[in-house]
């Protein structure tokens, strides 16, 4: 597919006008790994963290409230959904604004939680993620300014996109996936609300594979 | 260098002094609104572009900014805790003796306009009413005009494509319909406190 080494054999092309998703190889597997991960956390459910008191033998486990796993399961559906969007999506405009999408719904996975800590992460983190939708669509309208198209499929092998814009691109998509340090900041893995998180994790890993493939591609 | 990259490297400074604001700003309530100023910076390079393209990716880029803006302020209250209901913002004689002929006038003029920006103008009106009177009750009233303004609109578009002879009588329904939507809107803008209502 686009005589490029990085895509490996074309299994189907999906054509919305001139947006044109695609799944390769490469962007395929990346989609069966979103969709795995997807039915996971429609699927399973919470564990309970278990607190053991030091220097004791009392240990108990935290309860989650039924709201809070309610609203976190919906926005890591969501996250899945947008990563879905994200690694097929064959037009580059798309594929920012799946790529914000994943950011918003990452911050509502992590502010769930009602604890300050918690949410002073959350709330670091979205402004990084809003900051970064200026190198994000910027590259993107540059792409559009230098080239006169957004599709992926027409741009691919041509090398006409600028280096700026690449640059721009892989930038914003760091700032958009950058939600697993700040998870680590505020230590969510620890407060009840795993498997979730994971949906954080998995959806910035795959998001960051998709923007090489663009980068490499276009 | 083409006009393009002139106006290109002056965004480009204003980018890089939204962001030098931006890492040198403390206070967390201003790091948010500075990051809206950064915002507007992306929305200003895809507006660089100047074609109807560029022209359509702005809406998309100014609907996401906009709901990360709300999400982060839900929970920059949530984090600070800012749950009590404001006092009384302000008070001025004014505001006791003139909302309903003012409110009226607008509405007036509003139906009269009709379509959106009739819909903005008697949303106006409604606006300066809540804001004098309270809006304890309204909000019923509002959701089900916008309810009726919704459907009214979807039987427009079918009598456009059903029975396109009759577009007068779908062009009025569908006037109609989102002067209500747009009033309805409008009216909301401002007046959710976090109060017993919402």
């Amino acid at each position: 597919m686009f005589d490029l080494p990085i895509e490996g054999a074309q299994l189907m092309a999906v054509e919305f006008g001139d947006i044109v998703a695609y799944f390769s190889v490469y962007t395929g597997t990346l989609f069966a790994f979103a969709l795995l991960f997807t039915v996971l956390a429609i699927v399973s459910l919470p564990e309970r963290p278990m607190d053991i008191v030091f220097g004791g033998d009392a240990y108990y486990t935290k309860e989650i409230p039924l709201d809070l796993l309610r609203f976190q399961r919906f926005m890591a559906i969501a996250c899945g959904l947008a990563t879905l969007g994200a690694v097929v999506s064959g037009d580059i405009f798309n594929f920012t604004l799946f790529g914000s999408m994943i950011g918003i719904t990452n911050i509502g996975i992590v502010a769930a939680v009602k604890n300050r800590h918690v949410l002073e992460a959350a709330y670091q983190y979205g402004i990084v993620a809003m900051v970064a939708t200026v190198p994000l669509f910027g590259g993107a309208a540059i792409v559009l300014a230098s080239t006169g198209t957004l599709s992926i499929w027409a741009l691919a092998g041509a090398a006409a996109v600028p280096l700026l814009a690449k640059i721009f691109l892989v930038l914003g998509v760091m700032g958009e996936g950058m939600a697993p340090f700040y998870i680590g900041k505020a230590e969510i893995t620890r407060a009840p609300g795993a498997p979730y998180v994971l949906m954080i994790h998995v959806s910035s890993l795959l998001l960051f594979l998709r923007v090489v493939e663009i980068v490499l591609t276009v | 260098m083409s006009p393009y990259g002139t106006v290109l490297a002056v965004v480009l400074v204003a980018m890089a002094i939204a962001f030098v604001a931006l890492v040198r700003e403390r206070d967390d309530l201003h790091r948010l609104l500075l990051t809206d100023l950064a915002e507007i910076v992306a929305l200003a390079i895809i507006a660089l572009v100047a074609t109807d393209l560029a022209e359509a990716l702005i809406l998309p880029g100014l609907v996401v900014g906009i709901s990360e803006l709300m999400a982060l302020s839900e929970v920059y209250l949530v984090k600070e805790g800012l749950r009590s209901v404001p006092e009384r913002l302000m008070h001025i004689e004014v505001m006791d003796s003139a909302p309903a002929i003012l409110a009226v006038a607008l509405v007036i003029y509003g139906i009269v306009l009709s379509g959106f920006s009739g819909g903005a103008v008697a949303g106006c009106g409604l606006l300066f009413w809540f804001f004098c009177k309270g809006h304890d009750e309204a909000f019923e009233i509002i959701e089900t005009a916008s309810g009726y303004a919704w459907a009214l609109w979807i039987v427009a578009f079918f009598v456009f494509m059903i029975a396109p002879a009759y577009w007068l009588f779908a062009v009025m329904l569908a006037g109609g319909g989102i002067l209500l939507k747009v009033m309805a809107k409008m009216a909301l803008v401002g007046t959710m406190r976090g109060g017993r209502d919402v």
